[in-house]
């Protein structure tokens, strides 16, 4: 559904991507995995369109996206929720919901998936965004990339800095977006743990190129241990 | 005094006018745009030029410099700002370069005095707007003498600013525009045209400009550099408003043309300008971000 060949990413005339390939076939959770500061995020941004220059080839469903501006790849499917969440404080839930609708085919509308994921959001609707907890912005978040009608998310870290009560109601509701709808997903995830969980297929990052990946009954300890420990 | 109310009332509005149009711009786009008051004289001219050519009065003179002056200003987006974006150093200057540009433009009547043509209406000297005389002659209401093209303003002003907000927290493109001030990155992940909405929103504020261009013709002279002043005073505004804020830049606006015009009453205009400065620089040492600043978690 998505392949990255031989992606460069710049940010200035910093690289932060090295000659990277990199498969997530439709319907899938892939994990993306590594250390902190390998390019993970970077990945994720330059996928969505968010690094200052790309080079190499990015093809959504067939179709070249890598050359799109950051608003016709997300008109084209792909939704991003991104690490630190960044919700609109000042806009009420409802309005934060429905800014993912503009990159929706149809009319901009709340779907019913987040009122079922998230009923407390939809009692809540004209709250501020900015008075939610952490995990409930989360959710905020999670739920405006649904409004975007998406084939594909990319989540940076859904449950970092996030309660422990939490996190397993995040970490549920990623892989009922997975199952029941079917949503392709790339899960940047430092918990190997959940990303074993949930994950069909893994990515290892490192020094921003992709060094293993497979399925992810093949994460072993040893990669993990060399790849992930501090 | 209602008088000196009145007459700080509408020079406020004016303001107004101008710090919205800036405020949303520098508000979405982050740029800050020197030749903002060349809009404003801009406005201006195309009044002064309509009247003598076509014959317009005031009334059909505004939306012709609204749409003018957004003409103008989606051209010096498209043209300079665009390869601008992020660099706020880079578009303070080329703007103000902008301004010196669309100045002389009046100045050499769009460079036709170089083969002897001459536009009445354009060139160095001073020109003058012409104003409906029941728009002049002031009328008395309970026992108060109210100016109609004071009020006039007044009207055109709240119209416009209520027709602004309305744009901005009740529609699909308001939302959009709002939320480039907040996050543009993300807007952009949300399917939000970046570029096209700012484009729009920096016409949308020009046209203001404009608009303010107009209203200010009909009690000042007009002249290529009359813009200059003004888009001084509308900064001030934004900067005690805060930035991109609707509320902070229509409160901010009262506040400093009331001060300004009850300290010039009292005693003239240089005394009460020193004051407006001195209590821009006490509320941005008090608030940095301005009185209305976004707030976040």
């Amino acid at each position: 559904m998505l392949v990255l060949r031989n992606v460069n990413s710049f940010y200035g005339r910093s690289q932060a991507l090295h000659d990277l390939n990199f498969d997530a076939p439709e319907g899938q959770i892939v994990a993306i995995l590594g250390r902190n500061g390998v390019g993970k995020t970077t990945l994720l941004r330059t996928i969505i369109g968010l690094t200052d220059r790309t080079e190499g080839r990015i093809d959504l469903s067939g179709v070249e996206i890598g050359s799109m501006p950051t608003f016709a790849r997300a008109r084209a499917g792909i939704a991003y929720v991104p690490q630190g969440r960044m919700i609109i404080p000042d806009f009420s839930i409802r309005e934060n919901i429905l800014m993912g609708g503009f990159a929706a085919s149809g009319q901009r509308r709340i779907p019913e998936i987040v009122a079922e994921l998230f009923p407390y959001l939809m009692e809540n609707l004209e709250r501020p965004g900015g008075v939610l907890s952490g995990g409930q912005q989360q959710q905020l978040a999670i739920a405006r990339a649904l409004a975007c009608d998406p084939k594909i998310l990319l989540m940076d870290e859904p449950t970092e800095g996030i309660q422990p009560n939490i996190v397993h109601q995040i970490e549920d509701c990623i892989i009922r977006l997975n199952t029941e709808l079917g949503l392709t997903i790339l899960l940047v995830e430092q918990n190997v743990d959940f990303a074993k969980r949930a994950a069909s297929t893994f990515a290892m990052i490192e020094n921003g190129t992709t060094v293993s990946a497979g399925k992810i009954e093949d994460l072993t300890d040893e990669i993990v241990s060399r790849h992930m420990a501090i | 005094m209602f008088e000196v109310l009145f007459i700080g009332l509408s020079l406020t509005s004016v303001l107004l006018l101008i710090a919205l149009g800036l405020s949303i711009t520098y508000g979405a786009m982050g740029v800050i745009n020197m030749a903002h008051g060349e809009l404003v004289m801009i406005g201006a001219y195309t009044a002064v030029l309509a009247g003598i050519h076509l014959g317009f009065n005031i009334f059909l003179s505004l939306p012709l410099a609204f749409v003018v002056a957004a003409l103008v200003g989606l051209l010096i987006e498209r043209v300079v700002i665009r390869r601008l974006y992020g660099r706020i150093i880079d578009t303070l200057l080329a703007t103000w370069g902008v301004a010196i540009i669309l100045q002389q433009l009046i100045r050499l009547e769009f460079g036709l005095t170089f083969f002897g043509i001459s536009i009445e209406g354009l060139g160095p000297g001073l020109q003058n707007m012409r104003v409906p005389t029941f728009m002049m002659e002031p009328f008395d209401l309970m026992g108060l003498s109210i100016q109609p093209y004071r009020t006039f303003i007044l009207c055109v002003t709240i119209l416009l600013t209520a027709l602004t907000w309305y744009l901005v927290y009740r529609t699909a493109i308001g939302v959009q525009v709002r939320a480039i001030m907040r996050n543009p990155q993300m807007a952009a992940a949300c399917g939000i045209d970046v570029r096209r909405v700012s484009a729009l929103t920096f016409a949308y504020g020009s046209g203001l400009a404009g608009v303010a261009g107009v209203l200010l013709a009909g009690f000042r002279t007009v002249m290529p550099d009359m813009g200059a002043t003004v888009v001084v005073d509308g900064f001030l505004v934004v900067v005690v408003g805060g930035v991109g804020s609707l509320l902070g830049t229509i409160l901010s606006s009262a506040l400093l043309g009331q001060i300004n015009g009850i300290v010039s009453v009292f005693s003239n205009d240089i005394i009460a300008r020193a004051v407006v400065f001195g209590v821009v620089i006490a509320i941005i040492l008090w608030r940095p971000r301005g009185l209305f600043s976004f707030k976040s978690r």
